[in-house]
């Protein structure tokens, strides 16, 4: 299990690596530490998640990206 | 039996079927009184360790259920678990914490019990009682049964109830994982420092519920995880070698105790753990080595946080500690922790621990707190009138259990819930409470004995 | 039905006939875990005002009987009050008093609802429940019924409640003299600074029974009249225009609401009031001018203070408040009053409300703590084990209400007592303990609803 992240503050915009190898793109941080809004980049293991939006859970967030990965 | 178990107990309060629990069971005064009943007053119960008691005349005051019991060690050295409450008007006859006494006097009126609980002082025998007092018929009251096992002591009121092996039954393995020594010898443990009690308002069964398996809670401790408050400063506890390992949730479902537990690949390496000291690390991991060269096979099991029915809850490592949800009413609960080292481990170690051990639990730990919180609202929650007409939900992973658990050769007793990929259950949640309900509904230990009907029809069938 | 009313309710507990009420309603137990289910369960209770919750995603945390609820508007606009329990396992799913948020997350397990109450977000929904959970079946509980009234938000738990309008029958005047604008315009006003939030020892019928119409009380404020709080100088409030009014108790049997109101004659011209700042007397002046153009007759009503049944007072002038007592045990109430000002009002004006409402009201109000100090100690000694056995008396001014009360032109509703010369009487309270055992005896709302029964509407004829 990777070290937690903490996602009370990330911005709209920031990307983030999930735990089964999705990237996503924060839309919207209700700031509870607990969830983020956002929208799938890649996601290797279904593809047809991209482009598409969903309630991500904190403890399946393993890495915050930086711009450019 | 099976039939039953499917279609739940109590239906409108425990219903299995739909994985559902009334808000009642929590806040509900009859309710509460009938476990001091049907519960607290039949089943094992923790009451504590004997490095507590070494010498002769120590004595260390517990709880059982609702009421006070002196823990002591006679001057035959034998161990005894006794009400504390004069026969002759009920007062306490020690009303102290813990400490040495050749006899227990009652502060009233002055009788006065041997540590083996004989009634041996009466002011005024001959004058008063005219020497006709039977006093053997008025020592203190003793616990039927009681078990020393590696150190811990238990005790039931009921001498029905099975022995305390057959209690554990295949459980005992688990609760070795607490008690053995870390480098896998048998026993060896002592209770470090202090027992820490305090109150919380709430139902007894929102901790033990949380103990036995609530592997769903762990977004609740997030801040601790983040802060890092583990002893290698990552989280708050080293996790690294969970990464490789099954996680399962183990029940015992004639019984009513379950645990969570890792598995291990076999030959899998040792990570690095206690990281925030190299003298603490290199113990830990030489005990590590050793536990495996002792326990073969069973070192690949590493214990997770479980619960022995009804009310005494084990965390086996990261933290080390024993706890006893002491019922105090309907909407309140009594904890007792006890925290344990390995009697041999060097003062460094122990000293190490004790910084953890407080940092994590107790009323002042940042992870207990976190718990306290949750269980304080839900309990009082559960109580309003309009929320106590809308059941819980404990659905999660309904059906999804197997017997017969194996991994690379090793069975698992028990019947397991694999959580690995699945990461949450509450599995065990409702092995809980259909033990809870068993024994709210038997009259007796004959109907809350199913193993050995259950071995006797597997004999003859052989 | 009326020889019932007459005869009382509860024999040995509530006998309106003699004007008696015993001491244990304040203290029993039962009786009080009795009104959970059959008043606070039933009843329209006062949860908040809109001007709290502006915009979407905006809450306030409230109270329903002991109970939590969020007030909410959601993403489209709409209102809504929820229990604030979560589905799971009960922890509270808001731990704030009030603020802005697109889901509410419980902390315990991390289950996420939207802000009108849908379960959204489950954590490992697909992994741990195999996606059979049914999320549309844990939604937040949510109230049976509300209602927005001119800024105020009311609910109830119970679907078979007749709607709040219907609930309140001719008490709304009442209601809208503390809620229209000081001109007499519909509605206008708003919630000015924080929700003052404090508990008092006692069983919340002492204080519902004082803001009903105790006007026997007055002289418990003395010392606050001698030091003059008042926003003139003189006593804790403008009197002169009072004084030349019919002081009138005003009863809704069949309802169970009350209010102490004033009645002016007709023509009468405004007289000075709030003279301790002349930019606000003015204000107030013109604005009294202006109502009693709009309303006509009604302009020459005063509301003083009332109850709206169970728990809902206010006091609907000087000062203009709302509170609601919420019940936290037999012997315990939960004050949580909320302040009114016009939301046209200039600053001055407000801030100047402001100031006199706290030197009123509050736990630091000067005229709220004599309140308090007389109900801590009614409430113990009620609880004596010998006081207990003696019955409270309510008999004063029996049989003086009217049900046709008129003067000078003005015809006004309900059952009233004239009190200019009595001074005092207790028929509001007798009101509203009748209410009170109404609804700790009855099976349902069809009990409740006498108004609605034909034999009713024929014996009027």
């Amino acid at each position: 299990m990777s070290d937690p992240v903490n996602i009370r503050q990330i911005a709209p915009g920031t990307k983030i690596a999930l735990v089964d190898g999705a990237v996503a793109e924060i839309v919207s941080n209700p700031a509870d530490g607990v969830w983020v809004f956002a929208r799938y980049l890649s996601s290797p293991g279904d593809p047809a998640r991209v482009g598409s939006e969903d309630m991500i859970f904190a403890q399946d967030i393993v890495e915050i990206r930086d711009d450019g990965e | 039996m099976t039939i039953a178990r499917e279609q739940g107990y109590r239906p409108g309060l425990v219903d299995m079927a739909a994985g559902q629990i009334s808000r009642e069971i929590f806040v509900n005064e009859g309710i509460y009184q009938q476990e001091l009943e049907r519960l607290f007053a039949r089943v094992w119960l923790f009451v504590g360790h004997e490095s507590q008691i070494p010498n002769p005349g120590d004595y260390f005051v517990s709880g059982m259920g609702e009421e006070s019991v002196i823990l002591c060690r006679d001057r035959a050295g034998k161990v005894h678990v006794f009400l504390n409450s004069c026969r002759h008007r009920g007062m306490k006859v020690c009303r102290y914490d813990e400490g040495n006494t050749p006899v227990f006097t009652c502060p009233y009126h002055g009788w006065s019990y041997g540590t083996d609980g004989k009634l041996v002082g009466v002011p005024y025998f001959r004058e008063a009682y005219h020497e006709k007092l039977d006093k053997s018929q008025w020592g203190l009251i003793e616990v039927p049964q009681l078990c020393c096992y590696k150190g811990t002591v238990w005790a039931s009121w009921d001498p029905s109830a099975p022995s305390f092996f057959e209690y554990l039954g295949d459980f005992i393995r688990y609760l070795d994982l607490t008690l053995d020594g870390w480098d896998g010898s048998d026993g060896g443990t002592e209770i470090l420092g202090g027992i820490q009690k305090w109150r919380i308002p709430c139902n007894w069964k929102f901790p033990a519920e949380n103990f036995c398996g609530d592997s769903y809670h762990n977004i609740s401790h997030r801040s601790v995880d983040l802060v890092g408050i583990g002893p290698s400063g990552s989280g708050r506890r080293d996790m690294q070698e969970r990464v490789m390992a099954r996680r399962l949730q183990v029940s015992f479902y004639e019984r009513g105790h379950q645990t969570g537990v890792y598995l291990f690949p076999k030959d899998r390496p040792t990570p690095p753990s206690y990281q925030h000291s190299p003298v603490v690390s290199e113990y830990f991991a030489y005990c590590e080595e050793e536990r495996r060269r002792n326990r073969g096979e069973w070192a690949r099991l590493i214990g997770s946080p479980g619960e022995i029915f009804p009310n005494t809850a084990l965390h086996p490592r990261q933290p080390r500690t024993i706890a006893v949800w002491h019922p105090r009413g309907t909407h309140q609960t009594e904890v007792w922790r006890w925290y344990l080292v390995d009697k041999a481990a060097p003062w460094e170690v122990k000293d190490f621990l004790r910084d953890y051990y407080i940092r994590y639990s107790g009323p002042g730990g940042m992870t207990e707190q976190d718990d306290m919180e949750n269980w304080n609202y839900a309990h009082a929650a559960s109580r309003g009138t309009i929320a106590r007409r809308y059941p819980y939900s404990y659905e999660q992973g309904l059906g999804y259990e197997v017997e017969n658990y194996q991994s690379e050769g090793l069975r698992i007793p028990g019947t397991v819930m694999d959580i690995t990929e699945a990461k949450s259950s509450e599995h065990n949640l409702r092995n809980l409470y259909r033990r809870w309900a068993e024994f709210m509904e038997a009259e007796s230990w004959d109907e809350l004995v199913s193993w050995r009907r259950n071995s006797q029809s597997r004999a003859a069938a052989e | 039905m009326a020889t019932a009313r007459i005869s009382g309710y509860y024999p040995g507990l509530v006998d309106l006939a003699a004007g008696q009420i015993s001491r244990e309603i304040f203290v029993n137990d039962e009786i009080y875990h009795q009104e959970l289910e059959r008043v606070f369960a039933r009843a329209w209770l006062f949860v908040g005002h809109e001007s709290q919750i502006p915009n979407p995603g905006d809450f306030f945390v409230s109270s329903m009987g002991e109970e939590s609820v969020i007030l909410c508007r959601d993403r489209a606009g709409k209102v809504h009050v929820f229990l604030n329990s979560c589905r799971h396992r009960g922890m509270k799913v808001c731990r704030y008093d009030e603020g802005n948020a697109a889901v509410l997350t419980c902390p315990y397990h991390g289950w996420s609802y939207s802000t009108d109450g849908k379960l959204v977000g489950v954590p490992y929904f697909r992994e741990a429940y195999h996606n059979t959970l049914d999320r549309s079946a844990w939604s937040l509980v949510e109230v049976a019924q509300s209602c927005l009234y001119k800024g105020t938000v009311w609910a109830t738990w119970d679907a078979e409640a007749p709607p709040f309008l219907e609930y309140l029958g001719d008490f709304l005047p009442y209601i809208d003299l503390t809620l229209d604008s000081w001109d007499g315009s519909d509605g206008g006003t708003e919630i000015l600074c924080g929700i003052q939030k404090w508990r008092v020892p006692c069983n919340w019928k002492f204080p519902a029974e004082n803001f009903s119409g105790d006007s026997y009380h007055n002289i418990s404020h003395r010392s606050v009249d001698l030091v003059g709080i008042g926003p003139s100088g003189s006593g804790r409030r403008d009197m002169p225009e009072l004084n030349m009014a019919r002081k009138l108790h005003i009863a809704f049997p069949e309802h169970g609401h009350q209010t102490t109101s004033y009645l002016l004659p007709k023509e009468a011209a405004p007289l000075p009031a709030y003279q301790q700042s002349s930019v606000v007397a003015d204000y107030f002046r013109e604005c009294e001018e202006a109502r009693r153009r709009k309303r006509g007759d009604w302009g020459r009503m005063i509301a003083l203070v009332g109850e709206t049944f169970p728990n809902s007072a206010f006091l609907a002038r000087q000062p203009r408040t709302l509170a609601a007592w919420h019940p936290r045990g037999a012997h315990e109430t939960e004050v949580w009053r909320w302040f009114l000002v016009d939301k046209s009002a200039p600053a001055e004006v407000k801030d100047f409300l402001r100031d006199y409402y706290i030197r009123y009201s509050g736990p630091g109000g000067m005229t709220e703590q004599d309140d308090m100090e007389n109900w801590n100690y009614a409430h113990a000694a009620s609880r004596g084990t010998i006081a207990r056995r003696y019955p409270y008396s309510y008999e004063q001014g029996p049989g003086a209400e009217v049900e046709n009360y008129e003067w000078e032109g003005f015809r006004v509703p309900g059952a009233v007592c004239d009190l200019t010369d009595a001074k005092s009487s207790e028929h509001n309270l007798r009101n509203f303990y009748r209410r009170w055992a109404e609804f700790m005896q009855a099976g349902s709302w069809d009990e409740l609803t006498s108004w609605r029964r034909p034999a009713r509407a024929e014996a009027a004829e």
